[in-house]
């Protein structure tokens, strides 16, 4: 049971979404984004989210897009995890998607719910770093179209109000061979102790990881490592865990040591998988 | 229709009588109650493991809206316990565990109850965590319970005060020294492993009302409504007639919900608004660490044996982590005590077992009562000493295991009704897991296949005075009625019941109608629906309640039919004539007594009544023994497949050969075993509370605390062999806990096989095989 009372607003359209966030935040309310509610509901009722007032965004038309444009897949942020895996559209990130929590859990959990989750691991995001793809943001001042690689850091940069409407996919990268690869403590179902997305383009192998630090990221300098084909892969491997951005976790899902061994089995069965390295 | 004819009840797998209801979702639990004026509590839990209570600050708490009162560890000075009386209703100026109930607010509704408790600002001092068994027994730890000596204990509890020792026990035969000097080969093994939950799928609940007539209704999630009453009787000094205690349905036990706990805070918070009924009902957070769990381990085996693997002396220590507060450890430590050698004939034998006192999560009962415990750390060595003699395991132990004629560790002579065949459980394990023609293999460059056994033996000890009673009686259509006081758990056992009675009466099942709720008022006594009882006890009630109601049956059928009542038999819903069965008189019309055509009317309701207890039970006696009642057996066996790459393993196969003496419903006793396989796998794969070195635990969600789902689960193959008990309904053995017992030790076997290293040390998480075989230490769990 959720303890504390809290207002219920349906928007129709992005502007009035943004417009409500912004007079409810003035009264003080704290207002959040409510799409699939699988966090509003899990925290609230350990005292560990408060709000005043939840915005629905199911129902604004743009949010729920799933559909492609002069070759671009434009993923609305309402789609539920299971919604994107099952239309097979984007493999990567439904296969991605799938590795989170349970079948009944992603029948609510949304993509733009995990990218901004209060969770660490946001495994969703890791195919839209990948494929450069491009997010479209509304705000007080209007909607702005960005690319993820530069609003992503450790988590989706927004300003307070601010709503993150569709994820925008350029098709082409969507044929290219790819892989997920997704390691936890014990159970089949638990966070990551590490997951790993890559592509394979053209001229190189893309990562990108979730679990092994505090936050999920994609690393050109390890991307770098790894495509010097000219040095043995077990090498690279060992060399990309030098260039990690941050400490890696040590949990209770895994220590660091441990950690750092799953990373590097996995690192190298993946890049295995995608080929071309 | 003949008397030779025999329905064979017993045998047959009869569909659960509570199944339509629970698969339509309506079977009714005690949190699905409410009503209107209904009033709900709220707990405020400690956020440290050890702590004084400096100040609880209410004030924000009482400004929400329908806050009707405030409980804090000043409102009752009652001290709770089974076995010692050592735990405050509510926490009194010290907290001993991470989640214990500090204080309790009660509203007019769940919401306002729980923003009240979540506004309360507790203010602590810190003291010094006791965060093992280890260092509970070191020299100079903080006491967890400083007036340890003050408590009141029960018999056989044998507290050392001054010291973190709730209760010691020993256990001594033989001659340890001719013992040693026997010996060609020693080994000694440890293993541990820390607290965990039960995790059933109900989170208990009690509801709790004092009437203005006095009577004090609690309904409650419990597996033991009468000891609710009997000891709510105790600690509140109130003669038990006025306590009315009432269970519906149970989701899930496995020993948690045996532990009082809920219901006294209940109690507390109606008699502090009047008597108005109010209900508390955990979350699963609560569930996990303030109500009582799965007791941890720490233990040290040292055997000794020929060099041909005959065991000739055993030192054993057991240390069971408790937890802070004693309520069922140091009995289920009695319990490991009494088997601590499991099911192996060892003639020279010391044995400490104690149960330590520690700042965790306190433990109560859980499936298996000790001995999936004593299990593992006897079973370790035994591989230990398998592998140090250089013979196969299985062999080892088939030398060592007891037969009728060897006696148990507390010197109980063993006979074949008393004990289990395991050597032909042992045999037919052996074929089912084809041992001897592979127990290692190598599948490809990184998977690795092997296999590991265990064999389980258990008493179900329980209280000397435990009994159990049924009452029988009729409708007008002659069908009949079964009330007897074991609750429906989810074991099926009243359905069971429900056969020995059909069976005995020769009727059809679904002639035999059960009552489900128990109601302390008129429900004959069940002791406690625990330790695999319910069918034993309750079957020997009800066979006695049947016979009782035949004889009735008999007495008026010989006056309508004329006929001496000998020469009567019953079945088929009818009284006939053995010799003549065309001779007869329906159940229907004379089970409220028979009218004759001109109206007038002899005999009247025949109501049957049955109670069992058993027989020349005593307190455990290390010199003299404690009588069984029966050490029921198992053997089992598990089979994975490791992936040496990255210490990931799935398991392919448990199986499972247990004497279950008579089955009774085969389906129903193959769920019951292959259900305790799951949670012993589970136990043995992924449970455990995780603490950290403040003693704090960092995974009470289920979020974060694993347990099996379908899917992760191996194929699983369950065997009955049948050597009946003398004593037991049908010749029918306990089963609802044997197949829990080996798991976790067959796991650790096969998988030490794959990886090649001891693990000693559970949960069998693969970072703790990685750990293992890289040699490095765990820093804090």
């Amino acid at each position: 049971m959720i303890p504390f009372n809290f207002e219920y607003y349906e928007p129709s359209t992005i502007q009035e979404a943004v417009h409500l966030f912004k007079v409810l935040d003035d009264q003080g309310k704290h207002p959040l984004y409510y799409s699939g509610g699988t966090e509003i509901i899990t925290l609230g009722r350990i005292n560990e989210i408060y709000t005043g007032a939840v915005i629905d965004i199911k129902n604004i038309p743009e949010c729920s897009t799933l559909a492609i444009h002069n070759e671009k897949l434009i993923l609305g942020c309402a789609l539920t995890l299971s919604e994107l895996h099952d239309s097979g559209l984007f493999p990567l990130l439904g296969e991605t998607g799938a590795g989170v929590a349970d079948r009944t859990s992603r029948n609510k959990i949304t993509l733009g719910g995990n990218i901004c989750s209060q969770i660490i691991y946001r495994e969703a995001v890791l195919p839209l770093l990948l494929t450069d793809s491009e997010v479209r943001i509304a705000g007080p001042g209007g909607m702005q179209q960005v690319p993820i690689n530069q609003i992503f850091n450790q988590k989706l940069q927004l300003r307070k109000g601010e709503l993150f409407v569709q994820s925008i996919t350029d098709t082409s990268y969507i044929h290219m061979p790819y892989t997920a690869v997704k390691k936890r403590k014990v159970s089949a179902i638990d966070y990551p102790l590490v997951t790993i997305a890559a592509i394979r383009t053209n001229s190189m192998i893309r990562l990108a990881f979730s679990g092994v630090c505090s936050f999920p990221f994609r690393s050109q300098m390890i991307e770098e490592i790894i495509n010097r084909h000219q040095i043995p892969l077990q090498s690279r491997v060992e060399e990309a865990v030098n260039h990690l951005p941050a400490p890696i976790l040590d949990d209770i899902k895994g220590s660091a040591a441990y950690r750092e061994f799953v990373f590097k089995n996995t690192l190298f069965d993946t890049i295995r998988l995608v080929g071309g390295g | 229709m003949s008397h030779m004819d025999h329905l064979e009840v017993v045998g047959k797998s009869i569909l659960k009588k509570e199944s339509p209801d629970k698969a339509t979702g309506r079977a009714k639990y005690t949190g699905d109650y409410t009503e209107s004026g209904l009033l709900h509590a709220a707990m405020v839990t400690s956020s440290y493991a050890h702590a004084n209570i400096l100040n609880i600050d209410t004030s924000a708490a009482w400004q929400v809206k329908g806050v009707r009162t405030i409980l804090t560890g000043e409102d009752s000075h009652v001290l709770t316990g089974e076995e010692i009386r050592d735990r405050p209703i509510i926490a009194k100026d010290r907290v001993r565990f991470f989640g214990e109930t500090v204080a309790v607010v009660v509203a007019d509704t769940e919401a306002a109850a729980k923003q009240a408790a979540y506004s309360m600002i507790v203010q602590y001092e810190p003291l010094q965590v006791v965060n093992s068994p280890t260092q509970a027994i070191r020299k100079g730890a903080p006491l967890v319970h400083p007036n340890l000596g003050q408590y009141k204990a029960a018999d056989g509890v044998n507290p050392i005060p001054g010291t973190n020792v709730a209760s010691l026990i020993k256990i001594r035969k033989g001659q340890m020294e001719k013992g040693w000097s026997d010996s060609e080969v020693v080994i000694e093994n440890t293993v541990s492993f820390a607290p965990s939950d039960h995790a059933a799928m109900e989170t208990r609940s009690a509801v709790a009302e004092i009437r203005p007539d006095g009577h004090i209704v609690i309904e409650t999630s419990s597996q033991a409504p009468f000891a609710v009453k009997k000891y709510m009787g105790l600690y509140f000094n109130i003669e038990p007639g006025w306590i009315i205690v009432k269970t519906p349905f149970v989701g899930g036990g496995y020993g948690g919900k045996a532990a009082i706990q809920l219901e006294p805070i209940a109690y507390l918070a109606s008699k502090a608004v009047g008597g108005r009924k109010v209900k508390i009902i955990n979350t699963r957070e609560e569930d996990m660490v303030t109500s009582p769990g799965h007791i941890g381990l720490e233990a040290r085996v040292k055997l000794g044996s020929t060099s041909k693997g005959e065991i000739t002396a055993a030192e054993i220590i057991y240390w069971f982590d408790g937890g802070a507060y004693n309520d069922k450890s140091s009995d289920v430590a009695r319990a490991a005590a009494a088997d601590c050698t499991g099911p192996y004939a060892i003639n020279n034998l010391y044995c400490d077992c104690m149960t330590i006192y520690t700042n965790h999560p306190y433990a109560s009962a859980y499936r298996g009562y000790g001995h999936a415990e004593l299990t593992f750390a006897i079973e370790r060595a035994m591989d230990a000493l398998a592998e140090k003699l250089g013979m196969d395991p299985l062999e080892l132990r088939t030398m060592n295991i007891v037969t009728p004629g060897d006696t148990s560790p507390t010197r109980n002579m063993l006979n074949s009704s008393n004990l289990g065949d395991l050597r032909e459980c042992m045999r037919r394990l052996r074929n089912l897991s084809g041992w001897d023609e592979w127990k290692v293999k190598q599948v490809d460059a990184n998977k690795v296949r092997s296999k590991g056994i265990s064999c389980g033996w258990k008493n179900s000890s329980m209280d000397p005075n435990a009994s159990s009673g049924a009452i029988v009686s009729f409708n007008p259509d002659g069908s009949l009625n079964l009330e007897c006081g074991v609750v429906e758990i989810g074991t099926g056992t009243k359905t069971v019941l429900a056969q020995i009675l059909a069976e005995r009466m020769k009727l059809d099942p679904s002639q035999i109608h059960v009552k489900f709720t128990i109601d302390t008022a008129i429900t004959p006594e069940h002791w406690k629906t625990v330790a695999s009882r319910g069918t034993f006890m309750g079957g020997r009630a009800v066979l006695k309640a049947a016979d009782d109601a035949i004889r009735q049956l008999l007495d008026i059928a010989g006056c309508v039919l004329r006929v001496d009542p000998e020469d009567l038999e019953v079945g088929w819903g009818k009284v006939f004539v053995r010799s003549d069965p065309a001779v007869h008189v329906d159940f229907k019309d004379i089970c409220y007594g028979y009218t004759y055509p001109n109206g007038n009317s002899i005999g009247g309701q025949i109501i049957g009544r049955g109670h069992y207890i058993q027989r020349q039970m005593t307190y455990l006696n290390p010199e003299t023994g404690e009588v069984g009642p029966e050490w029921n057996v198992s053997a089992q066996a598990v089979e994975i497949e490791l992936d040496i790459s990255d210490y990931n393993y799935k398991i392919l196969k448990a199986i499972s050969v247990i004497d279950a003496g008579k089955v009774l419903n085969p389906k129903g006793a193959e769920g019951q075993v292959m259900g305790a396989m799951s949670m012993g796998l589970s136990f043995g794969n992924r449970e455990t509370f995780i603490f950290n070195d403040q003693g704090i635990v960092l995974n009470p969600t289920l979020r974060d605390y694993p347990l099996i789902r379908y899917g992760e689960n191996p194929e699983y193959i369950v065997k009955f062999i049948e050597n009946p008990c003398l004593e037991a309904p049908f010749g029918a053995r306990a089963l609802g806990e044997h197949g829990l017992i080996g798991m976790p030790a067959a796991l650790a076997s096969a998988l030490s096989r794959a990886a090649g290293v001891h693990l000693n040390h559970l949960p069998l998480f693969p970072e703790r095989i990685w750990r293992t075989k890289m040699r490095v230490p765990y820093d804090t769990v």
